[in-house]
C-alpha cells in the first residue's frame, strides 16, 4: 500500500466510523486525530512526491481505459491543505462548539465526505477520475451547504445549478478530448493539444475554464458563492472557504497550466482586442480581485464579508499562477496556502463571536475586545494577513505576485492588484472595528471568551500565519514541490524570502526589525510620562454631553459613507442588476422546463414521438 | 555594528528632521496668515509638554498598544528608507515592502482609535481610510510607473540610477506626468487642506485624535514628524534624484513639504466623496497618462 | 439662585481666593525632591509654560474677543498658545462670560476630562461674581466655587490685550511652578462636589472618577472625600448608578465611582 492508499483508507475508515458512532461526544476528537494522522501521512510523502508521483491501488477499467489515482506534487500540495484544514475545523468543532450544534453527526459525516471527495479530486490520475472527483466534490459541498436548511438552502440550490452547469461544461470538454485523442490520460491530451486547430483550442480552454471557474467563483460565475458559504455552520464554513473553493483553482492549474500549457494559451489570440487567452484569463482574475473585494466592503454581515473576500483572493492566486514565472507561480501557490491559514482563522474567530453573542451582524456588535481578547488577537492576525500587510504571511505571497507582475511588465494588472489590496484594508478594518472596537453594547456585558477548544485552533492558525510570515521559506519549501510538478520554473529562495536582482524581500529582517522597532516604541511609550489611568467607556468626549449606557454612542452602520456615495451607485447598478438578470433567466428557463414537464400537452408529445418514430423507421428503412 | 548604528540613527535623524519640517510647516502657515508664528523650539515644547502631563487617560490595552505600533511602524519604515550615508536595510526589503510597512502604523492607530469607543474617532478613521483609498490609487500608478522606468524596486538602486545620470535622469525629468500625479497624491497623504477630511476639527472634533491626551497625543505629534519626513523622502527618492549629500537632500525634502504647505492655506475642506472623486479623476488620470507614456517607450 | 457658600462649605480663605490660585495648594514636598527630579520638573514646567493648548468654552458672551487674540493682530502662537478642540487635548479651559446651570454641568465634565496640569481662566466679570447676571435665577456667580480657577480676567468685556496679559501671567506662574490649582480639585474634591451638589441636587454625578484618579496619582488629600462624596457612594449619582446597573462588572468599564 502506498501513502496515497493510506490516505484513502483513512478517509474511508473515518466515514464508516462517523456513520456508526458519530453521535458519541468523543467522535469529534477521534475525527481530529484521524485528520491529524492524514496530515502526518501527507507530510511523510513529501520526499517521495518531490521526485515523482505515488500511485494508488484504487482504480478500475471502463471501455478499455484504465482509470486510476496517483499523487503528484500538485495533488500533494492540495491534499496537505485539505487535511490541514479538516484537522483545524474538526479540532474547533470537537469541543464546546460541536456540543452546542444540533446534528453534529451529520456535520462530522459531511466533513469526512468532503475530505474524501477532495482527496479523490486532487489525486486524480486522468481526466475521467478528475471528473468523478469533481462531481463528488460538488455534491459533497452541496450537502454541506444545504444541511442547515433555512436561508442556506436556496443558496445551496443556486450553487448546485451553477455547479451542474459547470460540470456539464467540463464533461463536454472531456468528451471532446476523448473524441480527439481516444484517451483520458493527461499526457495524451497534452500531446494532442498543440496540434489542434485554434478554434478547438478555444473551445476546450473555454469549456474547462468556465467549468472550473464556477467552483472558484471566477468573475462572471461568482454570484453563488458568498450566499452559499456564509450560511453554512461555522467550522464547515471555514473549511469550505479555506480549501473547498480552491478546488476550482486546482483544476484550472491542472488542466490549463499543466496540461495545456501557458505558452499555448498565450498563443491563442482574441481577435480585435489584442489579448491572448492567457491575457484574457489574467484580466478575468484581475476583475475577480477588485469587484468582489468592493462588494465585500459593502457587506453588513461578517461571514458574507469574509466570503466575498475569499472570492477576491482567488483572483490573486490565479493571477500569480498565470504569470507563469517562478516568482509568480510560487506567489500564487503560496497565496493558496497563506489564504487557507488566515481565512480559516478569520472564519473560526467570527464563528466564536456568533457562538457567544448569537449574531454576526456588523451593525449589532461592538466593543467585544475586553470580553473576547484572544478571539480579537486571532481576528487581528487574520485581517493583517488578509490585507497583506507585514508581518503576516499574506504580505509575502502578495509581494511575490506584485513583483512577478512588475517583472512581466503588466503594469495595469498590478494597479488592479493594488486597488484590491486597498479595498481589503478598508473592509477588514470595518470588520474588526464593528465587532471588537467601539462601545460594548449593554446586552453583551456578560459575554465571555470562547472556550479553549475553540481558541486554541484559532490561535494555532494565526501562529502559523505569523511564523510563515516571518520565515516564508518554510512555506515556500511546500510550494516548491507543487511547482516542480506543474512544470513551472523553479524559484530559488532562502528561509527569509526571495532575492532577485530587481528588488528582494527578506522577511526575517523585515519582521525582526519591526519587532525591534515596536520595542523602541514600547520604551518610548511605557517609560516616558506618568502612569496611565484606565477609564470606563462612558468617560468619553461627547462635546460636554453626559453619556449613559442607554444612549448609543457608536459609529458602525454604513461605515464608509463617503466612499459609498462614490461607488455605491456602481455597485447597486451593475452587480445587483446582473444578479437579478441571472435570477430572472433561471426563473424563466425553470418555468419553461416545468411547463413542458407538467402541462400535459399529450397530443403534442404524441405527435413528436410519432414523427421521430416515423423518421427513424424511414431512415432505418433506407 | 554598522547595522546597529543604522537602526538607532536613521529614526533619530528622521525624527529631528521631522521636527524641523513641523516647525517649517507652522512658520510658513503663520507667515501666510501674516502672523509671527511659533518659536524655534515649539515642536519640542509641545511633545515634552504632552509627555509630561501628570495624568494620562487610557481606554484599554489596545489604546496603549496602538501607540506602540504607531511608533514602531514608523521607526521600521525609516530603517527601510535609504538616505545619504545610510543604507539601512533597504536591500532586504524594497519599495513595495516600504509602502506596506507604512500602512502598519496607520492600522495600529486605527485600532487604538477604535478601542477609544468614541464615534468621532471612528468616523475619523473611516474618513482616513477612505482618503487612503483615494490617494493611494494615483500613488500606486506613479510608483508602478517609476519602477517600470527604473526597472527595479530596490530603493538604493533607484537612487543610484538617478544620481549617476544627473538631473536628466531624475524621475521628474524622465516621467513628468507621473511626478505630477504622484505629487498630488502626496499632498493628499500629508492630510492637509483640502484633504484634511479626517481631522476636520469643526465636524468631528479632530477625528482620530479626539480621545488622545498626554503622551498618546505626544506620540501622535512624533508621528506627524515621521510622517512629513517619510513622505517627503519617498517622493525625493522616486522623482527628485534622492540625496547626493545631506544639505541638498534636506533642501529637496523641505521643498516637497514646503510646496504642499504653501498651497494648503487657500483651500477649504472637501467632502469625503469629493476627495475620492477628485483623486480618482485628476491625479489618477494624469498618472495613468504618464504610465501609458512610460509603457509605450 | 443662591450659590453663596453656606458656613459648612467655606474652606479656609486662602484656598478659595479668586486669583490666588497656587498659593492655596503649594507644590508638594518641594524641599524633599532630589536634584535630578527638580531639574526634570523645572524642564517640564519650562516646556509646559511654552506650549499651551486652549479649549475655548464660549457659550456665554465674549467669544468675539478671542479671534483677534489668536489671529494675526496679536498672534498667540508666538508664545506657544494654540486653540484645541477637545478637553482631552487641552491645557487651558478658557470660560468666557456667564455660565448657566446647564452649561456649568458641561464645564465641570469638560474640566474633569482634561488632563492635569490643567488651568482654568475665568473671562469677564460674570465668572468672578456674576457680573450683570448677579440677580439671575439661572446663572452661577463664582466659577471658583465649582472648579479651581487659576486666573480671572476682569472686565465686561475684557479686551484682547487683557486676555493676553492674563495668559502671560499664567505662563509666568507655570514657569515658576506656581500654577497648581488643578491639584486642589483632587485634594479638596469634597468641597467642590458639595458646591456642585447644592446647585444640581444630590443626584449630581459625572462619568469621570475623580477620587480614583486622585488615589492613582497620589493627589489624595484629607479633603478628597467627605460628606458629599459619600452621597456618590450611596448611589445618588445618576450616570455612575446607571453604569452600575448596566455594567455590573468593572472589567470593561474601568474603575467606576463607588
Amino acid at each position: 500500500m502506498s501513502e496515497l492508499d493510506f490516505l484513502f483508507a483513512f478517509a474511508a475508515v473515518l466515514i464508516a466510523g462517523v456513520m456508526c458512532c458519530g453521535r458519541d461526544g468523543r467522535a469529534g476528537w477521534a475525527a481530529m486525530a484521524v485528520y491529524g494522522a492524514m496530515l502526518v501521512a501527507v507530510m511523510a510523502a513529501a520526499g517521495k512526491v518531490a521526485g515523482g508521483s505515488i500511485p494508488s491501488a484504487l482504480g478500475f477499467s471502463v471501455l478499455g481505459h484504465k482509470i486510476g489515482w496517483r499523487m503528484d506534487g500538485l495533488g500533494w500540495f492540495f491534499s496537505m491543505l485539505t487535511a490541514g484544514a479538516a484537522f483545524f475545523a474538526s479540532w474547533y468543532a470537537a469541543g464546546e462548539w460541536g456540543r452546542a450544534q444540533p446534528g453534529m453527526k451529520t456535520q462530522h459525516l459531511l466533513l469526512a465526505l468532503n475530505v474524501a471527495a477532495m482527496l479523490l479530486l486532487v489525486n486524480a490520475g486522468d481526466l475521467l477520475s478528475l471528473f468523478i472527483g469533481w462531481e463528488l466534490v460538488s455534491w459533497a459541498a452541496f450537502a454541506m451547504m444545504a444541511q442547515k436548511g433555512g436561508p442556506a438552502q436556496p443558496a445551496a440550490m443556486r450553487y448546485m445549478i451553477y455547479a451542474l452547469a459547470g460540470a456539464m461544461a467540463v464533461l463536454a470538454g472531456i468528451m471532446i478530448v476523448h473524441a480527439v485523442t481516444g484517451s483520458f490520460a493527461y499526457k495524451d491530451f497534452a500531446a494532442a493539444f498543440g496540434a489542434m486547430s485554434s478554434g478547438m483550442k478555444w473551445l476546450l480552454a473555454g469549456l474547462f475554464a468556465a467549468g472550473f471557474g464556477v467552483k472558484m467563483a471566477l468573475m462572471p460565475f461568482h454570484l453563488w458563492q458568498a450566499a452559499a458559504y456564509s450560511e453554512t455552520p461555522g467550522a464547515s464554513s471555514a473549511f469550505l472557504n479555506a480549501v473547498s473553493a480552491r478546488m476550482g483553482l486546482f483544476a484550472l492549474i491542472l488542466v490549463l497550466v499543466k496540461v495545456m500549457g501557458l505558452s499555448a494559451l498565450a498563443g491563442l489570440h482574441v481577435p480585435l482586442i489584442g489579448l491572448s487567452a492567457k491575457g484574457l484569463l489574467m484580466w478575468i482574475a484581475a476583475f475577480t480581485m477588485v469587484i468582489p473585494t468592493f462588494i465585500a466592503l459593502m457587506q453588513t454581515d461578517a461571514r458574507m464579508l469574509l466570503t466575498w473576500h475569499g472570492i477576491g483572493q482567488g483572483g490573486y492566486m490565479l493571477l500569480g499562477v498565470l504569470v507563469g514565472t517562478g516568482l509568480g507561480t510560487a506567489g500564487g501557490l503560496l497565496h493558496v496556502f497563506n489564504y487557507a491559514t488566515y481565512q480559516m482563522a478569520l472564519f473560526l474567530a467570527v464563528t466564536a463571536v456568533i457562538h457567544r453573542t448569537g449574531t454576526s451582524d456588523l451593525d449589532r456588535l461592538g466593543g467585544l475586545i475586553t470580553r473576547m481578547p484572544w478571539t480579537y488577537v486571532t481576528l487581528l492576525m487574520g485581517i493583517i494577513g488578509l490585507a497583506g500587510l507585514p508581518p503576516m504571511n499574506g504580505f509575502v505571497s502578495k509581494w511575490m505576485i506584485y513583483r512577478s507582475l512588475l517583472d512581466s511588465g503588466s503594469a495595469f494588472l498590478l494597479i488592479f492588484a493594488f486597488v484590491g489590496t486597498l479595498g481589503t484594508i478598508l473592509s477588514v478594518y470595518k470588520l474588526i472595528h464593528n465587532i471588537f472596537l467601539g462601545r460594548l453594547r449593554p446586552q453583551h456585558e456578560g459575554v465571555r471568551e470562547a472556550p479553549w477548544s475553540m481558541v486554541a485552533p484559532m490561535l494555532a492558525l494565526g501562529g502559523i500565519g505569523f511564523v510563515t510570515g516571518w520565515f516564508p521559506g518554510l512555506a515556500l519549501n511546500l510550494t516548491d514541490i507543487a511547482q516542480a510538478a506543474m512544470g513551472a520554473p523553479e524559484l530559488p529562495h532562502g528561509l527569509g524570502g526571495v532575492a532577485t536582482a530587481r528588488g528582494s524581500l527578506n522577511m526575517i529582517w523585515v519582521v525582526s526589525i519591526l519587532l525591534v522597532a515596536i520595542g523602541f516604541g514600547a520604551i518610548v511609550f511605557y517609560f516616558l510620562g506618568n502612569r496611565r489611568y484606565e477609564v470606563n467607556q462612558l468617560n468619553n468626549y461627547a462635546g460636554g454631553h453626559f453619556l449613559s449606557p442607554q444612549v448609543p454612542y457608536q459609529f458602525s452602520h454604513e461605515f464608509y459613507p463617503g466612499l459609498a456615495r462614490v461607488i455605491g451607485p456602481w455597485y447597486r447598478g451593475s452587480i445587483v442588476r446582473a444578479e437579478q438578470g441571472i435570477g430572472t433567466l433561471l426563473d424563466v428557463s425553470g418555468d419553461l422546463w416545468r411547463g413542458i414537464y407538467h402541462l400535459a400537452w399529450t397530443p403534442l408529445y404524441l405527435l413528436a414521438a410519432t414523427v421521430i418514430a416515423l423518421g427513424w423507421a424511414i431512415m432505418g428503412g433506407m | 555594528m554598522r547595522l546597529l548604528a543604522d537602526i538607532v540613527l536613521m529614526p533619530l535623524i528622521a525624527f529631528i528632521t521631522g521636527l524641523f519640517l513641523v516647525l517649517m510647516y507652522r512658520r510658513v502657515r503663520a507667515k501666510i496668515e501674516r502672523r509671527v508664528g511659533p518659536p524655534f523650539f515649539q515642536p519640542v515644547y509641545d511633545i515634552v509638554k504632552l509627555f509630561a502631563k501628570k495624568t494620562q487617560i487610557s481606554h484599554g490595552v489596545m489604546h496603549d498598544l496602538s501607540i506602540v505600533l504607531l511608533l514602531g511602524g514608523y521607526i521600521t519604515a525609516e530603517i527601510f528608507l535609504p538616505v545619504p550615508g545610510f543604507k539601512g536595510l533597504a536591500e532586504e526589503g524594497d519599495l513595495l515592502t516600504l509602502i506596506y510597512i507604512m500602512m502598519v502604523p496607520m492600522l495600529g492607530l486605527a485600532l487604538g482609535v477604535g478601542s477609544c469607543a468614541n464615534p468621532n474617532g471612528s468616523i475619523g478613521i473611516s474618513r482616513a481610510l477612505t482618503a487612503m483609498l483615494a490617494y493611494d490609487v494615483p500613488l500606486a500608478v506613479a510608483i508602478i510607473g517609476a519602477t517600470m522606468t527604473y526597472g527595479t524596486t530596490n530603493l538604493v538602486e533607484i537612487v543610484r540610477i538617478q544620481q549617476e545620470g544627473g538631473m536628466a535622469t531624475w524621475g521628474i525629468a524622465t516621467m513628468p506626468l507621473l511626478a505630477i500625479g504622484g505629487y498630488l497624491a502626496v499632498h493628499g497623504m500629508f492630510g492637509k487642506e483640502p484633504f484634511e477630511i479626517y481631522i476636520a476639527p469643526a465636524e468631528i472634533a479632530t477625528g482620530p485624535m479626539v480621545e488622545m491626551s498626554g503622551k498618546y497625543m505626544g506620540a501622535l505629534f512624533i508621528m506627524q514628524c515621521f510622517q512629513l519626513y517619510t513622505i517627503g523622502v519617498l517622493y525625493v527618492t522616486l522623482f527628485l534624484g534622492g540625496g547626493e549629500n545631506w544639505p541638498l537632500f534636506l533642501i529637496k525634502v523641505a521643498a516637497v513639504v514646503f510646496i504642499s504647505v504653501a498651497v494648503t492655506n487657500v483651500y477649504g475642506r472637501y467632502r469625503t466623496d469629493k476627495v475620492v472623486r477628485w483623486m480618482w479623476k485628476w491625479p489618477t488620470g494624469i498618472a495613468l497618462l504618464g504610465l501609458a507614456l512610460v509603457m509605450a517607450k | 439662585m443662591t450659590d453663596k457658600p453656606l458656613k459648612s462649605h467655606v474652606r479656609p480663605p486662602q484656598d478659595t481666593m479668586p486669583g490666588g490660585a497656587g498659593q492655596g495648594c503649594p507644590a508638594p514636598d518641594a524641599q524633599t525632591r532630589s536634584i535630578w527630579r527638580r531639574i526634570m520638573d523645572d524642564f517640564a514646567d519650562h516646556c509646559r509654560a511654552r506650549s499651551l493648548f486652549v479649549l475655548h468654552y464660549c457659550t456665554g458672551c465674549g467669544a468675539i474677543e478671542l479671534p483677534p487674540t489668536i489671529t494675526s493682530r496679536f498672534d498667540m502662537e508666538r508664545v506657544g498658545i494654540t486653540p484645541m478642540v477637545t478637553p482631552r487635548q487641552a491645557d487651558i479651559l478658557l470660560i468666557t462670560g456667564y455660565l448657566s446651570l446647564k452649561t456649568l454641568k458641561r464645564v465641570i465634565l469638560s474640566y474633569e476630562q482634561m488632563q492635569g496640569p490643567k488651568y482654568v481662566l475665568g473671562f469677564g466679570s460674570c465668572t468672578i461674581n456674576g457680573g450683570m447676571y448677579w440677580n439671575s435665577y439661572a446663572t452661577m456667580k463664582r466659577l471658583d466655587q465649582y472648579i479651581p480657577t487659576d486666573l480671572f480676567i476682569a472686565g465686561c468685556m475684557p479686551r484682547p490685550e487683557a486676555v493676553q496679559q492674563v495668559l502671560l501671567k499664567l505662563i509666568e506662574d507655570i514657569d515658576a511652578g506656581r500654577a497648581n490649582a488643578w491639584q486642589d480639585y483632587y485634594r479638596n474634591y469634597d468641597f467642590y462636589l458639595g458646591n456642585q451638589q447644592r446647585l444640581f441636587g444630590a443626584g449630581w454625578n459625572t462619568p469621570t472618577d475623580v477620587i480614583g484618579e486622585a488615589r492613582h496619582y497620589g493627589y489624595y488629600g484629607p479633603g478628597t472625600e467627605g460628606e458629599h462624596t459619600r452621597l456618590l457612594a450611596e448611589g445618588g449619582g445618576s450616570a455612575a448608578r446607571l453604569a452600575h446597573a448596566e455594567y455590573p462588572s468593572t472589567a470593561l468599564t474601568g474603575r467606576i465611582k463607588s
